[in-house]
């Protein structure tokens, strides 16, 4: 099969010859670097090498990708670090035989460009960016736990600079063709019918010199050290609780590998690159990584996405219902692709929610102004007829949600979707009696709900499958990653994260410091602990959530009493401004001086680990910590697989990733507790007072 | 009551299917971040999903607008396409000052007669906060020679003169205001006319009081409700829905307070009794009576006939006047014949004027008209205040006059007649005589 055709132009009177390789493969949806596209393009060099061309043009035939980088599984099979240094010395290899090739050589970039497509692109003289929605060149490698390898980092800050370089390389984000002419990264921005004439102008300014190494002040050696410092604690600052060089190793490695670099001649550069690469290559991060991201492609290309989407496509209105916190979120989220009418009872509400909104439109994209101009504010029930969608974020009661889908029946039209954003309200309760039951499922979004990724899809007893696929498609094209769950308590993310909540507080109740706790969960990789997200989510809603789960499940645990008497002295969490903590405009502070009153483990502490510290108990290790909170995590998500409120165990550990910020370095919760010992694992499930599930064997399938 | 005159019902007819406006709000107050674009974009995107008509049974939009935004040059097709009408649907601007709203639904409405468009989105919309502030015109000559000017020996008396140029900005505002052919501001015609007519300051302030007690007791019985639309404005997101420049709790002490505005110190024309500056937007829909009742939309009411008549500049305000007359001569009618009328109070003396010379035989036999027209009763006219107390957000009043006679009619004169009219800066005068629809629904 032909992945690189080379095509030949001899030179007619006046047109110098050209040669073109253009990219295309019938296999896959988009040009990857894997071994047989590799092997083929070093043919095509050969025989270029033989008979260079004036002008040698790289370009894609497939739309909306010009070569999306190296092929991942590629990646993900490497075995040990040598094996993966050679994968980076033959691109770079590749990438060095296209720049001293003595004819003029032009990249005509369409659509995405990453990774090892964008490094083949930076060793030909001039990168022309096609004006395109889809033109995105980046140099993601970091998002997967490496770093460029096939010299990526050598040859992009000659072309942009070693500030931006730095940026693109440490940040992974990708630059749309307009920006990558304005950084340097492009020699031109042209529009799509330009493309022959953009070879006619470069081909005429001929080879390109030497680039200078720039900025000149990178020179001087202490602003150097300073630079470093800097972009080391910019990058740093994100990660302050984790462990760096074993949870993400790539960065401290392309930290000091750029800082190594910086005036080493080419090859020498290029030889430590492969070599870093190599060793980043065979981490457990690297490969939990890609299979994260591999999780997040299985729930976007689900086929209950793929059969909804092309109804989805015709949608152009979405009526909300509440203009709280999360109604305004999932406002946001739909403006992305729809009209938005924001429903709301009271002007007041209506008003909060729109300042709400237009908070998060400042700081939203380019184009935030034109999706906040897409939401109607409504106090009555007008334009419902034309509503697509209706998704209601009202009230957590029954009856409220109940009369709501009884008054929108009335007048939304026979194929709206009516969705409800509840997080613990049975949809086939919502059902009962009710005309329209088949249109009416669950999509549960997660606080806050413009960042996100996951979300919920309940069907309940009468929702029909076409139902369920309009809704899945729905959320994929807001950019959301839709799960499939069944219409139990809690659903399937509440439901285990409540078990890990309660046991963060039994600990405490225990005699651990809450400090300790969530600082322990926080260096597991945790994006909060279990204290600051009790205060975030509020602690009545978390404690009705906890005795409704607690009632329904024998393996939730009861909510510890300490938690009522702080509930009932109106400690609600960040919006009462205090809770475990202390919050001032959103923002954490200290531990709350008055907790003591409830956990005697809360008093100060001045030496984390002072044992002389009269304490009820022992000081628990953070592996310890981290294990007891999520153990009982694990339990619960196994149950839901054993109910069936999730079918696929891979759509679970995504759910985790997505829905919670499970650490992605660390591949998912069914992944990482699969590395464990199964004798050590069910005694820690015994310590933690629960009964072994029946169906361990889930993990099997997560061994490697 | 003497028999009502009924207009026969045709196919042809031009109808009104929906309308609606936002507030208005004092210049610089709750709009002062919105452009008119905005508020455009805010009543067309409210009317559309109102109303039943479909954005894509919209054949073409036509606009009025007076203070034009340089940034929004045809602000008509801006604003269709910013509030998500069809690029295929074509869309104009409208120009004639005060009279914008309404040539933009008389124009939509002889392009429905002529069978050109079934169709049409037409409204006024306003930002007066949004007037610009202008450079000097010997500033711009300058800066307009400077790009030429290649040496530094060319740029240095260029720059010079930039600098010696006068800096203070025009405000483009007052010189709108201003009619240039006469060199009168708008204020001092209305002093002619208090003059000429003999009209007290005591009398103006009577009836700018009414027309705020007016005001506030159609808002408060709800009459405006459903014309307004509730607008959650930038920065602060507040709802607004009652129009912000009327004072229930005005008085007479009050507005004896106030000095002359425009001609001090023996004027009587007042910031009290004079339209407020304001920013607002109306949009209409407006269809083929045959086409509404295929598709089966409400027919709210009925555009008859209309008249565009011109007057002595320094006589502006008497406009009304001349653009009634010629409406009432055309469809055989009388004044007593109509059962509400709306006449927009840019200045209460231009109003009272308007009154006497409608009573007037000398002023009829001075225009050889057989008899007098005869003026309106005060309780057919302004029923629900108007500009002095909600404000006169010029290329908007028209098509809210429009608007609010028709939905008056709708609640007390099923099916009775109204007339609209507004006099029109440079002396001109624009009426519009139009009928309610007594069942509502099209047969």
């Amino acid at each position: 099969m032909k992945t690189v055709n080379l095509i030949n132009e001899p030179a007619v009177a006046g047109v110098a010859s050209q040669a073109r390789l253009k990219f295309e493969r019938t296999d896959k949806s988009v040009n990857v670097l894997d071994k047989t596209s590799m092997e083929q393009l070093e043919a095509c060099l050969g025989t270029l090498e033989l008979d260079p061309p004036k002008v040698l043009i790289l370009e894609s035939g497939m739309r909306g990708c010009f070569v999306a980088g190296a092929d991942l599984d590629l990646i993900a099979a490497v075995q040990d670090a040598s094996e993966a240094t050679k994968l980076a010395e033959r691109g770079q290899a590749l990438c060095r035989r296209v720049e001293v090739l003595p004819s003029i050589t032009i990249a005509m970039v369409q659509g995405s460009c990453m990774g090892g497509g964008l490094e083949l692109a930076l060793a030909c003289d001039y990168i022309v960016a096609i004006e395109d929605k889809k033109t995105q060149l980046a140099l993601p490698e970091i998002k997967i736990g490496i770093h460029p390898g096939f010299g990526g980092c050598v040859r992009l800050p000659k072309r942009v600079g070693w500030v931006k370089a730095v940026e693109m390389i440490l940040t992974g984000q990708s630059v749309d063709a307009k920006r990558a002419e304005r950084i340097g990264l492009a020699a031109l921005c042209v529009q799509p019918e330009q493309f022959e004439a953009a070879i006619g102008l470069l081909a005429a300014r001929g080879k390109v010199k030497l680039r200078t190494f720039q900025p000149w002040w990178l020179k001087v050696w202490p602003v150097r050290a300073l630079f470093f410092q800097q972009v080391e604690k910019k990058a740093y600052a994100r990660f302050k609780a984790l462990h760096l060089p074993t949870a993400y190793p790539a960065i401290p490695a392309v930290i000091h590998l750029l800082k190594e670099t910086i005036g080493l001649p080419d090859r020498q550069a290029l030889q430590r690159e492969a070599h870093s690469l190599g060793q980043l290559a065979v981490t457990p991060t690297c490969k939990n990584l890609i299979r994260v991201f591999h999780l997040g492609e299985t729930l976007k290309k689900q086929d209950a996405v793929r059969r909804g989407r092309e109804s989805v496509a015709g949608f152009s209105k979405t009526a909300v219902y509440g203009a709280g916190v999360m109604g305004g979120g999932i406002a946001w989220v739909a403006t992305k692709t729809m009209n938005v009418d924001l429903h709301e009872l009271s002007a007041e509400f209506l008003s909060r929610g729109m300042k709400g909104l237009s908070d998060l439109a400042s700081h939203g994209g380019s184009n935030s102004k034109q999706r906040l101009n897409r939401i109607r504010p409504v106090l009555d029930a007008s334009g419902l007829d034309g509503a697509d969608v209706v998704i209601e974020a009202v009230l957590e009661d029954i009856n409220v949600k109940r009369k709501l889908w009884i008054e929108v029946g009335k007048s939304v039209s026979k194929e709206t979707l009516l969705l409800s954003n509840t997080s613990s309200l049975s949809i086939t309760e919502m059902q009962l009696r009710r005309a329209n039951a088949g249109r009416i499922a669950g999509l549960h979004f997660f606080n806050p709900a413009p960042k996100m990724p996951l979300v919920e899809v309940i069907a309940g007893e009468k929702t029909t499958e076409e139902t369920l696929d309009k809704t899945c498609a729905l959320a994929t094209s807001w950019g959301k990653f839709p799960i499939i769950v069944a219409d139990r308590p809690g659903f399937l993310i509440n439901r285990c994260l409540m078990p890990f909540m309660i046991a963060a507080l039994r600990l405490a109740e225990a005699g651990q410091h809450p400090e300790h706790i969530d600082g322990a969960l926080k260096h597991f990789g945790m994006p909060m602990g279990a204290f600051e997200l009790a205060d975030r989510v509020g602690l009545d809603i978390c404690h009705h959530v906890g005795e409704h789960l607690s009632e329904a499940f024998d393996s939730v645990r009861a909510m510890p009493d300490f938690f009522e008497k702080m509930l009932a002295d109106g400690l609600l969490g960040e919006k009462s401004g205090k809770g475990f903590f202390v919050y001032d405009k959103g923002k954490q502070g200290s531990l709350n001086p008055s907790l003591v009153k409830y956990l005697p483990s809360a008093k100060k502490l001045e030496h984390a680990f002072d044992a002389d510290m009269k304490m009820e108990a022992d000081v628990m290790s953070v592996t310890a910590i981290s294990d007891a909170c999520l153990i009982p995590m694990l339990v619960e998500a196994l149950h839901c697989l054993h109910e069936n409120v999730v079918d696929d165990p891979e759509h679970l550990d995504a759910a985790f990733v997505y829905g919670i910020g499970f650490p992605p370095f660390r591949g998912g919760l069914l992944h990482y507790f699969a590395t464990f010992e199964r004798l050590l694992l069910s005694d820690k499930i015994a310590a933690a007072g629960l009964n072994l599930p029946d169906n361990m064997d889930v993990l099997n399938a997560f061994r490697a | 009551m003497a028999k009502r005159k009924v207009i026969k019902k045709r196919p042809t007819d031009v109808v009104i299917v929906a309308g609606m406006r936002t507030p208005l709000t004092k210049s610089s107050g709750a709009f002062d971040a919105l452009s008119a674009v905005d508020l455009g974009v805010l009543a067309m995107r409210e009317l559309l999903a109102r109303s039943p008509v479909h954005r894509d049974d919209i054949d073409q939009v036509i606009i009025g607008n007076v203070i034009q935004p340089a940034e929004a040059t045809n602000i008509a097709r801006v604003i269709s396409l910013t509030a998500g009408l069809s690029h295929a649907i074509p869309a104009h601007t409208v120009h004639r000052n005060c009279a914008s709203g309404m040539q933009a639904i008389t124009d939509a409405a002889e392009k429905i007669q002529l069978g050109r468009s079934d169709v049409i989105i037409a409204g006024g919309v306003e930002s007066m906060t949004h007037a610009p502030l202008l450079f000097h015109d010997r500033f711009r000559a300058a800066m307009a020679k400077l790009p030429r000017a290649r040496t530094l020996q060319q740029k240095i008396p260029i720059l010079t003169e930039i600098a010696k140029a006068p800096w203070k900005p025009r405000i483009s505002l007052l010189e709108g205001l201003t009619d240039p052919t006469i060199g009168m501001g708008m204020g001092q015609t209305a002093e002619v006319l208090a003059r000429e007519f003999n009209i007290t300051r005591e009398e103006q302030d009577t009836f700018a009081l009414q027309s705020h007690q007016r005001a506030a007791a159609a808002w408060d019985a709800g009459f405006y409700d459903d014309e307004v639309m509730h607008v959650f404005a930038a920065p602060s997101f507040k709802d607004l829905h009652r129009d912000e420049g009327i004072r229930a709790s005005q008085s007479m002490q009050a507005l004896k307070k106030l000095k002359p505005a425009f001609d001090r110190p023996l004027g009587t024309v007042t910031a009290g009794n004079s339209s407020q500056i304001t920013d607002g937007a109306a949009m209409l829909v407006l269809a083929r009576r045959e086409k509404a009742e295929a598709e089966g939309w409400p027919v709210l009411g009925c555009l008859h006939d209309w008249a565009y008549s011109g007057c002595d500049p320094k006589r502006m305000g008497l406009g009304p006047v001349f653009a009634m007359h010629a409406v009432l001569q055309a469809a055989d009618l009388r004044m007593s014949d109509v059962d509400r009328v709306e006449i927009n109070e840019a200045f209460a003396v231009q109003v009272l004027a308007n009154l006497k010379a409608m009573e007037s035989t000398a002023f009829a036999e001075q225009q050889g008209w057989l008899t007098s027209m005869g003026a309106p009763d005060m309780d057919k006219l302004n029923v629900h205040g108007g500009a002095i107390a909600m404000g006169h957000p010029v290329g908007m009043t028209g098509a809210r006059l429009i608007l609010t006679l028709l939905r008056q009619l709708r609640g007390e004169y099923d099916g009775g007649l109204g007339l609209a009219s507004l006099c029109i800066g440079g002396g001109q005068g624009g009426a519009v005589l139009l009928s309610s629809e007594a069942a509502g629904l099209a047969s």
